[in-house]
């Protein structure tokens, strides 16, 4: 009977505890979020931003963007920097969650002394990424010495947007060895070696058992390293402020310089919610699997 | 023989690992190396790979730069405020998602993964706006509100299954005591999940203190702003010299590095845990 019942008190208690976070979210994020929606719809800029007169426009701030061929750009770099980021960081953090998985002595520091780069500042990252691959910088300096002849990284906005993606997979990698880890860890020892038994080779076990029993966790990994690259904003900003000519600007950093440096405070935010919405079909996948997860 | 095979199996395992440490972190090994250069190195024609000539110059005149010392007090400011506002909020809602049966607990609970996922973009036009008519931008108060809420639904995630798998004898006994839920929550509660609220302390407090995009948008002036959103104003100062640069991105990474070495494993479960829920 009393399992039944709350564990530490009335409901009534439960509520006092959880109404102020909640109050907080919906007041910090729920409303400004409702405003960002309406103020897409209006013509909010740098004239009437203080004294009012702005009006409801409608889609036009949507046309306009989908007219746009920097914004296409724009919108298009992100998809490129995000699903670029996903395949590898993913791969190779898989594979080093396979390997430190092995239990042996430095494993466990080697692990934890790797996820720095995950936790240090992204603007930090940026401007290493900046000296990096500058021209005469540590990456050319490297192929200069097995003979290739780098290019100027930054400067043409192919070779940029590789810079960036290198060094946002080298953020991303720990992150999906640390998650895609203890995926592994809930995987039972007894399943391989039973497998092993029946004279199953690695590749075997890898893809008739560690990878259907890791669905779950890589599918969430997946979601989520979606969720955290396609909003990149840090990164960019520092390392290449977007160029050279908008090669490496995505929607968050687009967003940003649409809003504060050309004070168009309404294609800003139009710009911010196609970002949302692309996060949240995302979301959605991500959301359903979990609540499968709890069932 | 057996014991051999295993005792080579850990030895090339081991130095794979160190391989990858060494490949993996060369970077930060770059980033520090370049801060003690001179900087007739810095300028030099050939690109040294450790400081020929090793000075702590960069770093003393980062040091001594009054707008880099009142940066560097934004920073931790950012950083305590971010830390203050998550626990205050962030860890009774874990407590009551966690311990009560509360009914639209789903909702919460939806409204805190939500709020994980959500960009910073979404919200700081708004934000910067609804600040602006509330007259507070540019005081130390707007970062940190809007960092924390990210940093709140990362606590309430990561410590709510803490609080679930408490015995329930615990605050029973507390109950028999004469405590209230209050008391019982402060005094038997907390000290139990004691793990999980010191993830919670190292990740708000390096939200704060990573943050860029909040701090420089809602503070104008250099003074009233943290490392992270002065970097452009000390790249322009200091030009191309690189090591005064490197010793600034060496210095904010030092706290999470001391982090990281002392609390190393708050950090990876609660990483784990806040990401992928219970």
């Amino acid at each position: 009977m009393k399992s039944k019942k709350a564990l530490s008190g009335g409901t009534k208690d439960g509520y006092i505890f959880i109404l102020p976070a909640f109050f907080y979210m919906l007041l910090v994020l729920g409303y400004p979020l409702v405003y960002n929606l309406v103020l897409s719809f209006k013509n909010v800029d740098v004239k009437n931003f203080t004294k009012g007169g702005s009006v409801f426009v409608g889609l036009e701030n949507y046309i306009h963007l989908f007219n746009d061929d920097t914004f296409l750009l724009v919108l298009r770099n992100t998809f490129i920097f995000t699903i670029a980021c996903l395949v590898f960081q993913f791969t190779i953090g898989f594979a080093f969650a396979m390997f430190f998985n092995q239990k042996f002595k430095v494993s466990g520091p080697i692990r934890g002394m790797i996820l720095v780069s995950y936790m240090m500042p992204m603007s930090v990252t940026g401007l290493l990424g900046k000296n990096i691959f500058a021209n005469d910088g540590l990456v050319n300096d490297l192929l200069s010495k097995i003979g290739i002849n780098g290019p100027e990284w930054l400067v043409t906005g192919a070779t940029a947007l590789i810079a960036v993606i290198i060094m946002n997979c080298w953020v991303g990698i720990p992150f999906n060895m640390l998650l895609l880890m203890s995926g592994l860890t809930s995987v039972s020892q007894d399943v391989y070696e039973s497998a092993s038994i029946d004279g199953a080779n690695w590749v075997e076990k890898f893809v008739f058992i560690t990878l259907p029993l890791m669905k779950g966790s890589i599918m969430a990994v997946l979601m989520l390293g979606f969720i955290y690259t396609f909003r990149a904003f840090d990164l960019m900003y520092i390392m290449t402020a977007g160029g050279p000519l908008n090669a490496t600007d995505v929607l968050g950093t687009y967003s940003y310089v649409r809003s504060f440096t050309q004070f168009e405070f309404s294609e800003g935010s139009a710009i911010a919610m196609v970002l949302f919405a692309c996060l949240f079909v995302i979301g959605l996948f991500y959301l359903r699997l979990l609540a499968k997860e709890d069932d | 023989m057996f014991k051999s095979k295993e005792g080579r199996k850990e030895l090339i395992n081991s130095i794979i690992a160190i391989l990858i440490a060494i490949l993996f972190l060369f970077p930060i090994y770059w980033l520090v190396q370049i801060s003690f250069k001179s900087d007739s190195e810095t300028f030099g024609k050939i690109l040294t790979y450790f400081p020929h000539e090793f000075t702590v110059e960069p770093w003393l005149v980062n040091l001594t730069d009054p707008t880099f010392l009142m940066s560097l007090r934004n920073s931790f400011i950012n950083g305590f405020l971010t830390m203050g506002i998550a626990l205050l909020m962030g860890v009774p809602a874990a407590y009551g998602m966690g311990r009560f049966k509360v009914r639209g607990s789903h909702v919460f609970l939806l409204t805190f993964l939500v709020a994980q996922m959500l960009p910073a973009s979404l919200t700081l036009t708004p934000m910067y706006l609804i600040f602006n008519k509330l007259n507070i931008l540019g005081t130390h108060f707007t970062a940190p509100i809007a960092i924390a809420a990210a940093s709140i639904p990362f606590a309430v995630v990561t410590l709510r299954p803490y609080f679930k798998s408490v015995p329930k004898a615990l605050d029973e006994a507390a109950r028999l005591d004469g405590c209230g839920a209050l008391k019982s929550f402060l005094f038997v509660m907390i000290p139990a999940v004691k793990t999980g609220i010191i993830t919670i302390v190292v990740i708000s407090f390096l939200n704060g203190w990573n943050d860029l995009i909040y701090s420089m948008t809602f503070n104008v002036s250099a003074e009233m702003r943290p490392l992270t959103a002065n970097i452009y104003k000390f790249q322009n100062a200091y030009g191309t010299k690189w090591n005064c640069i490197m010793a600034y991105g060496t210095i904010l990474v030092i706290p999470v590095v001391l982090l990281f070495i002392f609390l190393q494993k708050y950090i990876v479960g609660g990483l784990v845990a806040g990401a992928v829920k219970d």
